[in-house]
């Protein structure tokens, strides 16, 4: 049974199409990776099945473990298990880090019926997993990525993956930004937690991310559709060609 | 306004209600010399630049009759109104001091409650002096209005180099229906001394009554003094509170407000900085929703050389509620190496909520450094959906990005213990007002 079936997927912002019937199936433990020129619709898909406001389905579905993704609000999509690693992550002022993450711990825990974690017990295991992150006290009692530089941020972005056990982790551009050494490191906390019953969906524009955690499958979106998928070899072809054969119409 | 529509200067049969009690003469003169300033000073009205935000008509036009003095109500103190401090209690009932509701006798040492009613010549002497000169020219009718219908006040002397073991706590409860009462409240603060005092001020069962609060307080040579208000009064109340404080060389005034209470009120705080070396700090946060009307009216005096003064007010406004804030700083010639920090920031919950911002800088010496700032924002969006992304529902997020925002004016308190407790109030006000409505 697949964990994510999106089928015919038409999204819009601001009356404008972006997505012109995506059509993606997905298996518990698959790593698929969405490539795809600048303005090809990769960011939007990623914000259209987290549950941002101001993007409009206008045709097509989305199932998440058989059930309809579209009709739940973004929080509870992140509490079903769809969890999304932002290209941005926001600065939040005054909300400590360790707060945050209890408060996102928790309310997992709520929506699944399940008693609030132990405070004593929830920080030694974030403090363990901040540890093979790199990631000290400071950063976790720190307000939300408040003053983190660029590779700070998405390490705070897997740390949350870590600690909150998505099924299916969206990581958009995570490699934007970031040096070689964060791009290991970052790539290194993110193997880290494959596992048969994790999917994910990375989204990228380069390759180089791919060298680092090797995809299942590889699908170009271009003009707001799939237009080719493959193997991981199909990355490296993109590699050497870019996104020329996808240019103009050829949708 | 063309003559027949001068409304005729309102609380008149307050004042004469007040005069009618005042049995003993220097009482009696004391009413008189107020309500002589009362006149002089006139009801503030929408020319009157300093009320220019804050319009009193719905005041001036409710009735209300002057609290017995001293009699047993049968109040109570609202436990989950007021801020939870573990602190002996100074309690007034309707402006005056009920000792059953009090706990007198667990006053610090190096902490002395003298009550008017009860005086000595010297202390009179004092309160007389004090009374007189409140300028009937500052604009501050209201002040002259408690002075004229105060049917007592109380005096909290810390002696000098005193450190208090606890903190003191002065609750003003307001407790009967459509009352008008003037609490008066004079914290000396001896040199060199280190204590703190709070008030809070609530209702305790009436709905609709009007408090005229007046705090005088001095801040000697070296003295350090945290001074901490809640004001959370009953929702149809009106509520007009002035601070004076005068802080003296070397010393700290370490002031906060926070205002979740009321139909309408208003806290203005107008200081004087007489000594090098002052740390003048007064901040605040504010929060409103429905139509109340919240109105933060600071005067810092920069008198002499060589001190600081800093001041942060954030607000929250939801609904169609309006925030008002007027700060000035007068810097005067002799003030040089004077360093101020003014910020006022507001977050608006709902396009219908209104905050007017009016910050003034009044500099005669030449080498100061001040600065101020306002800001207008609203949530944004972007940091709502990071926190529903982690599973975080828009309510909570929304009390959680609230919350933290006005934490960071609340941070500004010295004491610990109360920082906690306005959190408490802070937060008591989000889950009460920030559910649900509006997005």
């Amino acid at each position: 049974m697949s964990l994510l079936k999106i089928e015919n997927l038409h999204a819009t912002i601001d009356d404008k199409e972006i997505l012109k019937g995506i059509n993606l199936e997905m298996g518990p433990g698959e790593i698929h990776a969405i490539m795809g020129p600048n303005g090809s619709g990769k960011s939007t898909l990623s914000y259209v099945l987290a549950g941002r406001d101001g993007y409009e389905v206008t045709e097509g579905s989305v199932t998440f473990k058989g059930k309809d993704l579209l009709e739940l609000e973004a929080d509870e999509r992140a509490n079903e298990g769809i969890f999304l690693a932002f290209q941005y992550p926001v600065e939040i002022p005054g909300v400590a880090g360790m707060t945050f993450l209890r408060e996102s711990y928790n309310a997992k825990l709520r929506h699944h019926g399940e008693p609030e974690a132990d405070a004593m017990q929830f920080l030694k295991m974030v403090r363990a997993k901040a540890k093979t992150l790199n990631m000290n006290d400071d950063m976790l009692k720190r307000p939300v990525n408040v003053g983190f530089s660029g590779g700070e941020k998405k390490r705070n972005e897997i740390l949350q993956m870590a600690v909150l056990e998505p099924s299916l982790a969206i990581l958009d551009e995570t490699d934007s930004g970031l040096d070689i050494d964060a791009l290991k490191l970052v790539s290194e906390g993110v193997n880290a937690l494959r596992n048969e019953g994790r999917s994910m969906l990375i989204i990228t524009h380069y390759q180089r991310l791919l060298n680092h955690i090797q995809p299942d499958f590889v699908h170009v979106l271009a003009h707001g559709k799939i237009q080719r998928s493959g193997g991981k070899e199909l990355a490296l072809e993109l590699e050497a060609n870019g996104y020329a054969d996808f240019a103009e119409e050829a949708a | 306004m063309p003559d027949g529509l001068v409304k005729a200067i309102p609380f008149e049969d307050l004042i004469a209600a007040a005069r009618a009690r005042s049995q003993d003469g220097w009482r009696a003169d004391l009413n008189d010399q107020a309500k002589a300033r009362y006149h002089v000073a006139g009801w503030p009205h929408a020319r009157t630049e300093s009320w220019k935000y804050t319009n009193l008509n719905a005041l001036a036009g409710s009735d209300f009759t002057l609290a017995e003095g001293g009699a047993a109500t049968g109040a109570a103190v609202p436990e989950d109104a007021i801020l939870a401090i573990d602190a002996p209690r100074i309690v007034l009932v309707n402006g005056v001091l009920d000792p059953a509701l009090s706990n007198l006798d667990a006053l610090p040492g190096g902490v002395v409650l003298t009550r008017l009613a009860e005086a000595g010549e010297s202390d009179r002497a004092v309160m007389a002096s004090l009374l007189s000169e409140e300028s009937s020219t500052d604009g501050l009718p209201l002040a002259a209005l408690n002075a004229a219908t105060l049917s007592d006040a109380l005096i909290l002397d810390i002696a000098t180099g005193a450190v208090p073991e606890t903190a003191v706590h002065v609750i003003s409860v307001g407790a009967g229906e459509n009352k008008a009462f003037a609490p008066r409240l004079l914290i000396r603060a001896g040199e060199d001394s280190f204590a703190d005092v709070i008030e809070s001020h609530v209702g305790g069962g009436a709905e609709v009554y009007f408090s005229n609060s007046v705090t005088q307080v001095t801040v000697a040579k070296g003295a350090r003094l945290g001074h901490y208000r809640l004001q959370n009064e009953a929702l149809g109340a009106f509520h007009v509170a002035l601070t004076t404080a005068e802080v003296a060389e070397g010393a700290v005034y370490d002031n906060f407000v926070l205002s979740l209470g009321a139909r309408l009120a208003r806290n203005e705080i107008r200081g004087e900085i007489t000594g090098a070396r002052v740390e003048y700090r007064i901040n605040g946060a504010y929060m409103a929703s429905g139509t109340r009307h919240l109105d933060n009216t600071t005067f810092i005096d920069h008198a002499a050389a060589g001190s600081r003064s800093r001041e942060v007010y954030k607000g929250v406004l939801a609904d169609a509620s309006r925030g008002v804030f007027q700060g000035k700083i007068l810097v005067r010639q002799d003030a040089q190496q004077t360093d101020g920090y003014q910020m006022n920031r507001a977050m608006l919950m709902s396009d219908r909520a209104e905050i007017d911002s009016k910050p003034e800088l009044e500099i005669y010496a030449d080498d100061v450094r001040c600065s101020h700032g306002a800001t207008v924002g609203e949530l944004e969006e972007d940091h709502l959906f990071y926190l529903q992304a982690r599973g975080i529902d828009r309510d909570t997020a929304r009390r959680l990005l609230v919350s933290a925002y006005i934490d960071e004016a609340i941070d500004e308190i010295h004491s610990e213990p109360v920082r906690e407790a306005m959190k408490q109030r802070a937060g008591d006000w989000l889950a009460q007002n920030l559910s649900g409505d509006g997005a």
